[in-house]
């Protein structure tokens, strides 16, 4: 990110804090909401406004306990959404150990070995399968 | 914004009690079985993959248009640092490295210092109709909506090259853009394209999409177009053009986005080719568009089917449809070209004498021959063009 940019602060944080406790507006569907309900208001309605800015929604969802389930919730949510767990189908633990060793090998997240298998288990115990014993490997990017 | 210095600022706890008192997306672990809707900032509802870094999809229905709106155009960022704040007086897109005049562009300055160009084309993520490998690999589980057809608007990158008078002997060019990685071990997302590919004319920075500037999420305020090459090459929120006198390298190139080197990317889940090579250009494909999966048809009348295929820009000159799984094949009708690199619209109408399940389908052909594969698999779930098919009940 280059010195250019200039992250707006105190508006972006009022925006958050009002956002919290109204009613969404996206979708009458209760599995579908989302809290971006003063997400339009941010946006400049004037085309000339030479600052343009938006907030993004957040997603927090309920993860079931489990053991491995605060390395997870401290190691991989700093970096991404857990819904990069929760929109893959389930993967044997081979896999699921080759994605967390990829996190920490190649993206540099800051887990100990014996986290990177604490995280494999809780990831199969909530997205998980038997090994098959042909588990396709991890690859990078997409 | 962005929720990354919002963490930053008030420490993960604050944050933890204060998001747990907003509305936010109800999802189960394990038990979705239809795609969450969301709606992110000058967006309609998209099909949800993730939402930090937001990686949405475009609902099938939208592809009933040549051109796909902006509101739901495909999403699709790699870094959690994304751009949620531009200031256009002081943004500027900077040309250097191996030229004679380094450049300071403004938004402004690439509107009235430069010719307006425009081109329609796709743009596809390289991991678009990835959830329908067997056996299924890791990756943003997209179906067939991690595509769209624009309308690009804004000036060849040959033409702001020429400008900063590129040096004999250069080799590469490289695209940085706003967004920034979450831990100084992540590489930044940088990509790069040969000095040749950069100046061929055609490859861009646009500033408007469909005429109208892109969304925040979609690379406001100008993004690279490359058209007839997957959308890793289209880097969002560019501010950065480098010209090099060697190739370049990072883990983008080098180790992420890599293809096996054996005809249209396909390799075996027990024998994992040991060549592999950037991924590049568009292979032929079509995407069914009507009828949806699983959508209700009728006997004995003429049901209108529909879709669209595109290639990396020689043209698609046939696409034959079958509904008898694949028994029989008759040529669709194609709607003229709307440019060599947007995708092309095709129909037939189909009249099923009998009630019962059907599989429609399609299977899309270029100028020089390349068609859908039969059968197809790699690692990352890369490229997919298998033959099209949706399955259908007649009522």
């Amino acid at each position: 990110m280059t010195p250019t940019i200039k992250i707006v602060l105190s508006l972006g944080l009022a925006a958050f804090v009002a956002g919290c406790g109204r009613p969404s507006n996206v979708s009458n569907d209760a599995d579908h909401s989302i809290a971006n309900a003063n997400m339009e208001s941010m946006l400049d309605s004037k085309p000339d406004n030479p600052v343009h800015s938006i907030v993004m929604p957040h997603d927090e969802p309920p993860f079931p306990p489990g053991p491995g389930r605060d390395e997870f919730v401290t190691a991989c949510v700093v970096c991404h959404s857990p819904r990069y767990i929760t929109m893959q189908p389930r993967f044997s633990h081979a896999t699921w150990l080759s994605e967390v060793k990829k996190m920490k090998d190649v993206y540099g997240a800051h887990i100990s070995d014996e986290e990177v298998l604490k995280i494999t288990d809780y990831l199969v115990s909530i997205n998980g399968k038997a090994d098959s014993g042909q588990a396709p490997k991890g690859t990078y990017g997409e | 914004m962005n929720r990354r210095g919002f963490l930053q600022l008030i420490g993960a706890t604050g944050a933890a009690a204060l998001t747990a008192s907003c509305n936010r997306i109800n999802s189960v672990v394990g038990t979705s079985s239809t795609p969450d809707l969301v709606r992110f900032p000058e967006k309609t509802e998209m099909i949800l993959l993730t939402d930090r870094p937001p990686q949405l999809e475009t609902p099938l229905h939208y592809f009933r248009q040549d051109l796909t709106p902006n509101e739901a155009f495909f999403v699709r960022w790699h870094l959690e640092g994304i751009p949620t704040s531009v200031d256009l007086r002081t943004f500027r897109l900077n040309v250097s490295g191996h030229v004679r005049q380094p450049l300071q562009l403004s938004v402004d300055d690439l509107h009235s210092q430069f010719e307006p160009f425009s081109i329609v084309a796709v743009n596809q993520c390289s991991g678009n109709s990835r959830s329908f490998f067997e056996p299924r690999v890791p990756g943003g589980q997209w179906k067939h909506g991690a595509v769209g057809n624009a309308k690009w608007t804004g000036v060849p990158l040959k033409s702001i090259l020429d400008r900063a008078q590129v040096k004999p002997g250069a080799v590469d060019v490289s695209f940085n853009g706003l967004d920034a990685p979450p831990l100084p071990s992540v590489a930044d997302f940088v990509k790069a394209l040969s000095i040749d590919h950069a100046r061929d004319g055609e490859v861009m920075v646009a500033y408007a999409m469909n005429d109208q500037a892109l969304p925040m999420v979609n690379g406001f305020p100008i993004r690279l177009v490359v058209p007839g090459w997957y959308g890793t090459y289209w880097v969002k929120a560019l501010s950065d053009i480098t010209v090099l006198p060697q190739a370049f390298s990072n883990f983008w190139t080098d180790k992420a986005y890599r293809i096996p080197s054996g005809p249209n990317g396909t390799e075996s889940p027990k024998d994992l080719a040991k060549d592999t090579i950037p991924i590049n250009r568009f292979n032929a494909r079509s995407i069914f568009v009507r009828p949806e999966p699983d959508e209700t048809l009728h006997a004995g009348i003429p049901n209108e089917i529909e879709g669209v295929a595109f290639d990396s820009g020689h043209g698609i000159k046939r696409v034959e449809v079958s509904t008898d799984g694949g028994g029989t094949w008759t040529d669709a009708r194609l709607d003229p070209e709307l440019g060599k690199y947007s995708w092309r619209r095709w129909r037939a109408s189909w009249t099923p004498k009998n009630r019962g399940q059907y599989r429609l389908m399609a299977r899309a052909t270029n100028a020089i021959g390349e068609t859908q594969s039969q059968g197809q698999w790699n690692r990352s779930g890369f490229m997919w063009n298998v033959i099209s098919q949706v399955d259908v009940k007649v009522g």
